[in-house]
């Protein structure tokens, strides 16, 4: 590749590109591409709606969480190996907010 | 001073708007969730209202679904973010794109708010109040008048839900509203909902401001009702604080609220707004075939859509 | 001060005594106005917090719904909206999840969230058609000048390369296999997509990222090969065939255009 490609070559290439393109998927492995296709459903993200609830209201969207951090990550995460882990948990529970 | 009937800007043919308005029937704010099922299913329904800050992204699904549905259905543009009620001047880059919306789109009505969204180069994200004064009124008059001049078209104001009241203020809110459709021309968009909200958030009688709207804004210029469902929420003394969520179904007083205002405007465009837990789309159907209802068996005024043509 | 400048203030007091009001407030039944005031708080946080649920799925669910929306409220009050179009709301937050503390236990949370942002802008991304197989071949028939062609992709490509299994963890949460079997350590690259209205996120070899990258950024097809076979650390052998593959199969190339104004990109891409 280090050589100064030619046009030729290049038209070679797209061609044979073409062909593997061309083959189904399960004839590409080699290629080792994990593909998905998913339609992202999003929502429009503005509205002239209120949220639900003061900062008293009995809903789970309520806003009503203090500036001390209190949570650990608690979802799918926990699945993975622990081992990605360097600064591991203990971490969450020094951080306090920088003010803004 | 000019009369109001002949300080209406930009009448069918002068304007960007699609000649002709809203029709007199029931509509229904479209939600993504939506796209697939109203494409499919085609349903028998008036109009549909979109936001139109969703709808300025550069392409994709958003554009291609309203593209088709509008193909099929009248629509109503309905902005969010403009900020009429600011301090701020307008943000010109956004009634740019306002009005590349409306060029594309061709809508029956263009619709915002008496409100304010943004400060500075902030974004609120939230239809914040404004005492109603002389000041205010100057200023939200300014920016009608350059928002109509923008984009062409003659805008319909929303009547806003709020939860505190200003010391400043010294107007009621429909003498308020009186002035700015008398001074710029736009319509009333006339949220029977934000009507019940505001009142029982201010100590005030829904039925009385009403009669007050009546009696200072000529039926002519209410081009489109909105129905919301709202969240009931506290004061700090215990009182009914009420939240315009849209979460819900139409409350039974606001229903009757609607009877009422639809008793002296006759058939009118009538939206039914649902944005916080958005149920399956046969349940708005449903809302809108009650207020068709109310609309056809209550009115006194037969198939007049077309009252801002 | 203005009377809006004071209201702002207060809105964006998010302290935790979450009690600031303006002054000039009233209530008909001389009921304390912060709470209501608070109102339209809570109104301004939640939506921008729900704005960010909506375009962070993923991220959502590696850490649970407590932990995300904690964070996004941190991110809400260090960075509220300069946009009045809140459908890229969240561009500067796979930035300030590598440098939440309490996140810093997940190293590849910001990586994972980069792809979701990626794929929000794919998703909402111009429209263009690409080329056909036809197309494509009557383009480079007889084409001297090939070598020196840029491709102008479709607006919605990009790519992320990631020193994490993104593809693999953001897959994981897409029915594509058990996230327990993902080594979150191993580097991946990801290729973003749409066909038609179909976001898709393809997992590509480094150098192939490396090679779409620089052609996003207008590199020649000669310049972009030879920056995916020596650029440093070379990771993986640079094969063109199964580059271009990955761009014809994934339907990317929307013209063959004659090169302009490059400007020795730096290394941009991720």
């Amino acid at each position: 590749m280090n050589k100064p490609m030619t046009a030729a070559a290049l038209a070679l290439a797209f061609g044979a590109a073409m062909t593997v393109a061309a083959m189904p998927a399960a004839a590409q492995d080699k290629m080792s591409e994990k593909e998905k296709c998913f339609g992202v459903a999003l929502k429009g993200k503005n509205d002239c709606k209120a949220g639900a609830g003061t900062s008293c209201a009995g809903t789970s969207k309520i806003d009503n969480q203090g500036n001390s951090w209190s949570f650990v990550p608690k979802g799918t995460c926990e699945k993975t190996a622990s081992k990605t882990s360097p600064t591991g948990f203990g971490q969450a529970n020094e951080f306090m907010e920088k003010k803004v | 001073m000019t009369l109001h009937a002949t300080a209406v800007p930009f009448k069918d043919g002068a304007s960007t708007l699609f000649p002709g308005g809203l029709p007199a029937r029931g509509g229904v704010g479209l939600k993504p969730e939506h796209f697939r099922e109203i494409i499919e299913s085609k349903p028998d329904i008036g109009f549909f209202e979109v936001h139109a800050e969703n709808y300025m992204v550069d392409g994709g699904p958003f554009h291609h679904y309203l593209g088709r549905i509008r193909a099929d259905y009248p629509l109503s543009i309905h902005g969010v973010g403009l900020s009429i009620g600011g301090e701020s001047a307008l943000d010109r880059q956004h009634l740019d794109r306002l009005a590349a919306l409306i060029a594309r789109y061709r809508p029956q009505s263009f619709s915002e708010h008496l409100a304010w969204s943004s400060h500075g180069d902030l974004f609120l994200n939230d239809l914040l109040p404004a005492p109603y004064n002389a000041r205010t009124l100057d200023l939200v008059c300014g920016h009608i008048d350059q928002t109509q001049e923008h984009l062409r078209c003659r805008m319909l104001l929303e009547n806003p839900a709020t939860y505190v009241e200003f010391a400043a203020s010294t107007m009621a809110e429909t003498d308020f509203m009186a002035e700015v459709l008398r001074r710029t021309g736009c319509g009333l968009l006339l949220d029977v909902n934000n009507v019940y909200v505001s009142c029982i958030n201010r100590g005030r009688d829904p039925n009385a401001w009403l009669d007050a709207c009546f009696a200072s804004i000529p039926l002519s210029s209410i081009a489109e009702i909105h129905l919301a469902g709202f969240a009931q929420d506290y004061d700090s003394s215990g009182a009914s604080l009420l939240i315009d969520s849209h979460g819900s179904p139409v409350a039974r007083a606001v229903w009757e609220l609607y009877r009422r205002a639809i008793g002296r405007t006759g058939p009118l465009a009538t939206l039914l707004e649902r944005d916080n837990d958005i149920p399956p789309f046969q349940a708005l159907l449903a809302e809108v075939s009650m207020a068709e209802k109310i609309m056809y068996a209550d009115a006194p005024r037969a198939l007049s859509g077309e009252v801002c043509a | 001060m203005s009377g809006q400048q004071a209201f702002v203030d207060a809105l964006l007091d998010f302290g935790p005594a979450n009690q600031a009001c303006p002054s000039g407030l009233a209530t008909w039944n001389h009921s304390d106005p912060a709470r209501r005031f608070a109102v339209y708080r809570n109104n301004v946080m939640i939506s921008l917090i729900d704005a960010l649920a909506d375009g962070f799925p993923v991220t959502q669910e590696l850490v649970g719904e407590a932990f995300f929306r904690g964070m996004a409220r941190q991110f809400a009050i260090a960075h509220p909206p300069r946009s009045r179009i809140l459908a890229y709301y969240g561009r500067d937050f796979p930035s300030f999840i590598e440098t939440f503390l309490p996140a810093a236990s997940l190293p590849y949370l910001a990586d994972v969230a980069r792809l979701e942002m990626l794929r929000v802008l794919a998703y909402h991304a111009a429209d263009r058609e690409t080329l056909t197989r036809d197309e494509i071949g009557a383009a480079l028939a007889d084409d001297s000048e090939l070598t020196r062609r840029c491709l102008v992709l479709h607006p919605s490509v990009a790519v992320l390369q990631s020193n994490f299994a993104v593809v693999s963890l953001w897959g994981a949460h897409q029915g594509l296999g058990d996230i327990a079997a993902v080594d979150p350590t191993a580097p991946q690259t990801a290729l973003v997509v749409r066909i038609g209205l179909d976001v898709n996120v393809v997992g590509i070899d480094a150098a192939t990222g490396r090679f779409i990258g620089r052609l996003i950024q207008g590199a020649t097809l000669a310049d972009a090969a030879i920056y995916a076979s020596t650029a440093e650390p070379r990771a993986t052998e640079f094969d063109l065939v199964a580059s271009l593959g990955v761009l014809l199969r994934w339907k990317t190339i929307c013209e063959f255009s004659a090169f302009s104004e490059f400007s020795a990109p730096g290394t941009s891409e991720r």
